[in-house]
């Protein structure tokens, strides 16, 4: 017996693939055309990466690290701005770019430096458990989720993405969090991202399989229901019997979660080795990723997509040194500028350059999210990233000292006009002082969260942090 | 490849009778050890167990004396603990499953992935019962799973027949029948009336909603996918709810899920299902169990158990450095993994042994690469084949290259790593996470492995000493005679190695001179045998151990010990327990 290959079962499924220049074909739902809505409701996407950049910093192993990440002044972002920094790999994209600085993460008693960013990132909480370290657990849900359920159709859940290897630091994938203690599981792989994105298109198979499928999510909602009402139910059973219950959906048509035939064998071939130590694979699977990702978003299927590179420490990937063509030391040793998890300590030479060659290869795939938002244009003429928010983000503000200060955030993308662009911006709080939270308060504003007075987002995260948001980015 | 050996130990298998009250010297949020005398541990006597490890390398066991009747068959006071109700088939569980329900020796050639699961802390198993979850994500890999085993089915004879025997009459009667038969095997359970008609009114619509199959084959298409969407199928479900004695006795179909489920990571066979079907299975656990340890499948799930308590994913990634040890292969990760499967398998199933066994013979496998590490005469090919190794250098899976080698550098050995492995998951004594900002560990230059991390780890008043000095490193510096490819060596940059330590092991210190007296004080411990009862008893159950599960533990502990038992036999005591009839009256967490 053949292995039926995953492309073929993708069209059993459906049918012929669709390409999508223009997003007046989209299917959106009667109700969103009847309101006259914008025509794509704002969207973020976040990309994580770990470990810091090779921002300018006085590490003991190297000594005075020039600047190699940031742009030379607040301001305008122009060529010149950003010449031989990382950013510089986004030279086309400038003009649609916000780059912030001065955001600063709280520095909750994790234990654990990347423990203390990677699940603080999307979520602005500290741990369930003080000083678990490497078990730690974030105490609140992540504000990708909080978009997905809040506005999302029928409350879906936001896209998790995830490339790197399952069982790293951190246990792997770790940002994304459907409340207190209970982290979502992640999508490794594109292919099956995209399977479980796509619709139907218009032939007329896809009528019996929406019809076969209702028929089937009828009889299994009233098992479920059935065993709802066992008496003895324990409160555990229930929830997680409910999350099943919700996850029930009834396929729709949808003339638009498509790929087209070419784009369906780029997406094959890059996304295969999605767990991977190879720093090239995963960087193809995270390309992967988030053209499933801008598709997600074009079609409607979601606006909240969180994509994690590497695991909680990204202690596996071995990116690859672009002068010597060989794989570098893992990106977490770079970090540290020393072979550190490994009993040996010594340092490794140039490691503030080879880290600032990682923050380049993040650019330039941070790049392919501008690209394909950039292909779909909306029925105004904008460009579909101009209606949302692609956001680049890091766990870490620099490589040993772990820093949680001056977190990077790069943000593609006004929502709509709600933020500024093609700027450089310092935000508005003291040297070292906490106000990622309100980082987060604004991007969910800008995607259209409200607090419960139904104004901006002012209070996500751990409550005890101040609230508001970060008005110096709004137009 | 080291020259030398360390002095044979004389003999040790533990053959006295005895009951032992195990206390441990540590609490679980301290290290710092109390003191290194006895503690106490209540009536039984409990001899003197600070050895005095010399360099002839004598035992270091205590004897004890027995204080209550012998633990064979005991089984007072065993209960079941809270735990879920649904336990949601693991994805190799599933895929097991579906491979059985269609009697196939091999997984079915699926192109569907499911998502990953995520860990649990403190539990290392995939199993945790009470977390395994269907989210959005994996209900849809699950609908495009079913879609794909249900027109594979129907595409494929072989398959086919499983559910729709050659001359079924294609009308409603064999229609009903097959929903039946079929039904009961996919949910593990007879179907009830309703669920039978429901499944047989979607079996008569099927051919409106196929174009690509006809009439009947669309109904057995419809059904199967169905099916294999239900919760009854992606769910293990106990619903027995009537308490007696204070405890629920689990119905007999839930016992045989059970069962199948811990020893096959699989569904009931058809034996299981017809014995569970005429009441007689509750009552014939020991047949049933025993025919079910002699099936491969079991042999697997034993392999794999073994792998997840000895880590032996993390030795694909051994990597050493090509400066220091040239000669080291390439393939040593995966080298080293098969020689811990076989030797896994010829241990326990081959040879019958146990916990005892695993960590003390000297058998393994080697190749021309592998032999040359161990310095195993004699000449080898590409292919690993079963050898004795040098006794006086090897002595059980701790001295084999996987646990060595993936508890190293690229360049040294790791003896924190390799200790706190022992202490936690041979010993199970608990210790807190390290503190923050852990210093990198220094290059060791002019002096041993061992003198680098002590200095690093040991300084008097630092906050490392407390959990380094006395339970981590002591479980580690005996294996400094290994180095980071396993090769055995006498010296160290060198410097002569010091293998000697003071481990904490029930409830006292622990003199040993070198790397078979740490080996032969863990083989003979009480707490070590418990502890290795425990992960079994965790893994049976899908949860960590909670204060319920102690006395089924505890006699698990001892009999291994008094009795030797092989994992066969300790396995099969498990399954014959009163508590894996059982549910706990109490629901979990209220």
């Amino acid at each position: 017996m053949n292995k039926i290959s995953r492309r073929l079962v993708l069209r059993g499924a459906g049918s012929v693939a669709l390409g999508l220049p223009l997003l007046e074909s989209l299917g959106r739902s009667k109700a969103a055309r009847a309101a006259a809505e914008p025509a794509v409701p704002p969207f973020v996407i976040f990309m994580r990466q770990a470990d810091g950049v090779a921002s300018a910093q006085d590490t003991q192993e190297v000594g005075q690290e020039p600047e190699r990440f940031w742009p030379r002044n607040y301001g305008a972002l122009d060529a010149a701005n950003v010449e031989g920094r990382a950013l510089d790999e986004l030279g086309d994209y400038l003009s649609q770019l916000l780059v912030v600085h001065n955001v600063n993460m709280q520095d909750f008693p994790y234990a654990d430096g990347h423990a203390r960013g990677a699940l603080q990132g999307l979520t602005a909480r500290g741990p369930v458990v003080a000083g678990a370290a490497g078990d730690s657990e974030a105490d609140g849900e992540s504000i990708d989720h909080r978009i997905g359920t809040a506005l999302n159709e029928d409350g879906r859940e936001s896209l998790f993405l995830y490339a790197g290897l399952p069982w790293g630091w951190l246990g792997g994938a770790c940002i994304s969090y459907r409340g207190s203690g209970n982290r979502k599981n992640p999508q490794a792989d594109p292919m099956a991202a995209y399977a479980s994105i796509m619709g139907l298109s218009g032939e007329e198979a896809a009528a019996e399989i929406v019809e076969r499928q209702r028929s089937v999510n009828d009889l299994v909602r009233g098992q479920m229901a059935a065993l709802l009402n066992h008496p003895a139910l324990s409160a555990h059973d229930r929830e997680r019997l409910e999350l099943h219950r919700a996850a029930i959906r009834d396929l729709e048509f949808s003339l638009s979660c498509r790929f087209s035939a070419e784009q369906e064998a780029l997406l094959d071939e890059e996304g295969r080795n999605y767990s991977s130590d190879n720093g090239d694979d995963i960087l193809a699977a995270t390309r992967a990723h988030l053209s499933v990702a801008a598709l997600a978003v074009a079609c409607g299927y979601t606006r909240s997509v969180a994509v994690q590179v590497g695991d909680g420490n990204d202690g596996s990937t071995r990116y690859r040194n672009p002068d010597s063509g060989q794989l570098m030391e893992n990106f977490h040793y770079l970090s540290h500028r020393r072979q550190s998890h490994d009993s040996e300590g010594s340092i490794i030479p140039n490691s503030d350059v080879l880290h600032h060659y990682v923050d380049r290869q993040f650019a330039q795939t941070f790049r392919h999210l501008l690209e394909e938002l950039n292909r779909f244009v909306t029925p105004d003429g904008n460009r579909l990233l101009d209606a949302g928010l692609a956001v680049w983000y890091n766990d870490l503000g620099n490589g040993p000292a772990h820093s949680p200060a001056n977190i990077p955030f790069i943000i593609g993308g006004s929502a709509g006009g709600f933020l500024k662009q093609g700027q450089y911006i310092r935000a508005e709080a003291g040297e070292w002082e906490p106000n990622h939270n309100k980082m987060l308060n604004t991007l969910g504003s800008a995607v259209g969260l409200r607090n419960g007075a139904g104004e901006y987002l002012d209070d996500f995260g751990d409550p005890e942090l101040p609230k508001g948001i970060l008005s110096e980015l709004l137009v | 490849m080291g020259n030398g050996s360390l002095a044979a130990p004389g003999a040790l298998r533990w053959s006295a009778t005895h009951a032992v009250a195990l206390a441990l010297a540590l609490s679980a949020a301290a290290c710092s050890p109390d003191g290194d005398e006895d503690e106490d541990v209540g009536e039984s006597s409990f001899g003197d167990t600070t050895g005095t490890g010399s360099s002839t390398g004598s035992s270091t066991t205590a004897s004890t004396e027995a204080s209550g009747s012998d633990t064979t068959g005991d089984t007072d006071g065993e209960t079941a603990a809270p735990n879920t109700r649904f336990y949601r088939l693991t994805h190799q569980q599933w895929t097991n499953t579906v491979r059985d329900l269609f009697e196939r020796p091999v997984a079915l050639p699926l192109s569907t992935t499911f998502r990953a699961d995520a860990r649990e802390n403190g539990y290392m198993f995939e199993n945790y019962g009470a977390s395994l979850e269907v989210d959005q994500a994996l209900w849809s890999d699950y609908r495009i799973a079913a879609f794909e085993v249900a027109e594979l089915a129907v595409g494929d004879p072989t398959l086919l027949a499983v559910v729709m025997p050659p001359g079924t009459p294609e009308d409603e009667a064999s229609a009903r029948a097959l929903i039946v038969a079929f039904g009961e095997r996919a949910f593990r359970r007879p179907l009830t009336p309703e669920e039978t008609e429901a499944y047989v009114a979607l079996f008569l619509r099927a051919p409106t909603l196929y174009t690509d199959v006809s009439g009947f084959v669309a109904g057995v298409r419809m059904v199967i996918e169905a099916m294999l969407q239900s919760p009854h199928f992606l769910y293990r479900i106990e619903s027995s709810a009537d308490v007696i004695d204070g405890a629920i006795p689990l119905s007999e179909y839930e016992v045989a899920s059970r069962l199948s489920y811990f020893l096959w990571n699989s569904m009931p066979d058809r034996p299981l299902l017809q014995a569970a079907s005429a009441g007689a299975l509750k009552g014939d656990l020991v047949a049933h169990a025993s025919r079910m340890l002699a099936d491969p499948r079991a042999r697997a799930t034993v392999e794999a158990f073994h792998g997840v308590l000895f880590q032996a994913g993390e030795f694909a990634s051994i990597d050493r450095s090509a400066t220091v040890f040239p000669n080291a292969p390439a393939d040593l990760g995966a080298l080293a993994t098969e020689e811990f499967y076989r030797f896994v398998g010829e241990i326990i199933y081959a040879e019958g042994g146990g916990v005892y066994e695993l960590l003390t013979s000297s058998k393994s496998f080697v190749n021309a690469e592998t032999a040359a590490i161990y310095g195993v005469p004699g000449t080898f090919g590409d292919v690993l084949e079963r050898v004795e190794l040098p006794a006086g250098q090897r002595r059980g899976i701790l001295t084999q290259i996987g646990f060595l080698a993936s508890n190293a550098s690229s360049v040294n050995p790791d003896p924190i790593h390799r200790g706190k492995f022992v202490a936690e998951r041979l010993a199970c004594l608990h210790m807190p996470a390290p503190p923050n900002n852990i210093p990198p560990l220094p290059v060791v230059e002019g002096q041993t492995n061992r003198q680098a991390i002590e200095e690093l780890t040991e300084q008097p008043e630092s906050t490392c000493i407390g959990c380094h000095g006395p339970l981590i490193n002591p479980f580690g510096f005996p294996f400094e005679h290994y180095d980071a490819v396993a090769a055995f060596r006498m010296t160290d940059n060198g410097f002569p190695v010091d293998a000697s330590s003071t481990v904490l092991l029930d409830g006292g210190t622990i003199d040993v001179a070198n790397p078979f007296e740490l080996i032969d004080a863990l083989a003979t411990s009480p707490s070590v045998h418990e502890c290795y009862a425990r992960h079994w008893v965790e893994y049976a159950a899908g949860r960590p151990s909670t204060d319920a599960d102690e006395p089924l533990i505890e006699h698990l502990g001892a009999a291994s010990m008094a009795e030797g038992l092989s994992v066969q036999e300790l396995l099969l005591r498990l399954v014959t327990s009163p508590t894996f009839q059982l549910r706990s009256a109490q629901e979990l967490n209220g």
